[in-house]
């Protein structure tokens, strides 16, 4: 693979989101694109989820037009029955056949966490799962986290650099339930940390979307904090763990985690209201993104004139490229 | 379940279309949020003053808001 193709479809030897728990009933399969690849996920009845690239071993024809037999899943063209593990289990045009009992398929090592699949994309040197540390506000008790997800016409990496870029908040979100405040000019830094950086503004804290955090901990993500206005009731602001798919090199779906640090009656009462009303606020201010980002020109990242406000966007990308660059040639 | 690209859905968290008191509490609960405090007690107080009376009609005390924030909420 060329640096140009990892820039272009997601980093490997990480862990990256695939789609919510949800789309992948008990006894389902479901085709997906992830990383500019075709895979095909597949979950037992008890549960049990796999991943597999889509692709029978023997013609290479698309495992997702199948059958699921409960632990396997069954090629439609020729029957050919392959495990879970990506192991052939069976070729019942001609038992026997050497292709039974080796593991011929691809099968991404996969785990759920706050209702995603989370699949490790590794490279034919780099096999076994990175250490994966999950986001703290999706595991740590007291916080309430709730998913949303949506898929948007956007190469993956513009949609980290809209996180990257605090400021447009300001604007492109200002007729918006809760980033209308703040000022609309800002100095801001980049801090590092021992897990990524920081991109802040150093005069306004805890009035709009002042600050970014990016982390990679086996998976890319960011955390950052929006205020919420007094009717959104006790809890203080919300914060958003956000995860990009890179679906191909034209196509993302994006995770957001909307998390409040609430309990009892608190966190009863803020999931009410997100599901009777807030939920359709939060929509509205993530159509924009999506407005803005999928009508930019496919050039923009060519011909651009950046300012102080693109140092956290410039940092990803040079850390991207040179990431991509050490990926291919390896 | 929807498998058709792109999957742009305003509602991923409901279970149901909420009831016209569900819609009714919410929004009222948002009100004594922004004029009232945030505290449980103004909580009860704002309901019980705006005469939004729990499903049964009974006005809300505090065992009984906290379970139905737990049936409406979890």
């Amino acid at each position: 693979m060329t640096a140009d193709h990892i820039y272009a479809t997601g980093l490997r030897n990480q862990w990256h989101p695939v789609v919510p728990s949800s789309f992948v009933a008990p006894g389902a399969m479901r085709k997906v694109t992830a990383l500019g690849e075709q895979w095909l996920l597949f979950r037992r009845s008890d549960g049990t989820l796999s991943m597999l690239a889509d692709r029978c071993p023997h013609r290479g024809a698309p495992l997702s037009l199948g059958k699921h037999l409960g632990d396997r899943v069954a090629c439609w063209y020729h029957g050919v029955e392959v495990e879970g593990d990506g192991t052939v289990s069976s070729v019942p045009g001609l038992p026997g056949c050497n292709l039974e009992g080796k593991k011929l398929v691809r099968s991404l090592p996969v785990r759920e966490v706050g209702g995603a699949i989370l699949a490790y994309f590794g490279d034919e040197q780099h096999p076994e799962p990175a250490e994966l540390t999950l986001p703290e506000p999706l595991t740590e008790p007291g916080t309430d986290a709730i998913l949303c997800y949506a898929e948007w016409e956007v190469p993956w990496r513009y949609a980290v650099e809209n996180l990257l870029d605090p400021m447009h908040g300001a604007f492109l979100h200002h007729d918006s339930h809760t980033m209308y405040d703040g000022d609309t000019t800002a100095k801001f830094r980049i801090r590092e940390t021992d897990r990524g950086y920081f991109f802040e503004k150093t005069d306004q804290r805890g009035v709009n979307f002042d600050w970014v955090e990016l982390c990679h901990t086996g998976i890319d993500w960011v955390d950052l904090s929006i205020p919420y206005p007094p009717s959104a009731g006790p809890g203080g602001p919300f914060g958003i763990v956000g995860m990009v798919c890179p679906v191909d090199e034209q196509r993302c779906g994006v995770f957001f985690w909307r998390y409040r640090r609430v309990e009892g009656w608190q966190r009863d009462t803020w999931r009410f209201l997100y599901k009777t009303l807030i939920e359709e606020r939060h929509w509205e201010v993530l159509e924009q993104d999506r407005v803005m980002l999928e009508a930019m020109p496919a050039d923009a990242d060519q011909r651009e004139n950046l300012y102080q406000h693109d140092l956290g966007v410039v940092r990803l990308r040079r850390m991207y490229r040179a990431a991509a660059a050490e990926q291919a040639s390896a | 379940m929807t498998t058709t690209w792109p999957y742009l859905n305003v509602h991923q968290s409901r279970t149901h279309e909420p009831t016209p008191y569900e819609y009714k509490l919410a929004a009222t609960l948002e009100e004594v949020f922004t004029k009232d405090g945030h505290e449980l007690a103004d909580v009860i107080r704002g309901l019980n003053a705006r005469q939004v009376h729990a499903p049964d009609g009974a006005p809300w005390t505090e065992d009984s808001f906290r379970a139905e924030m737990h049936r409406l909420g979890a």
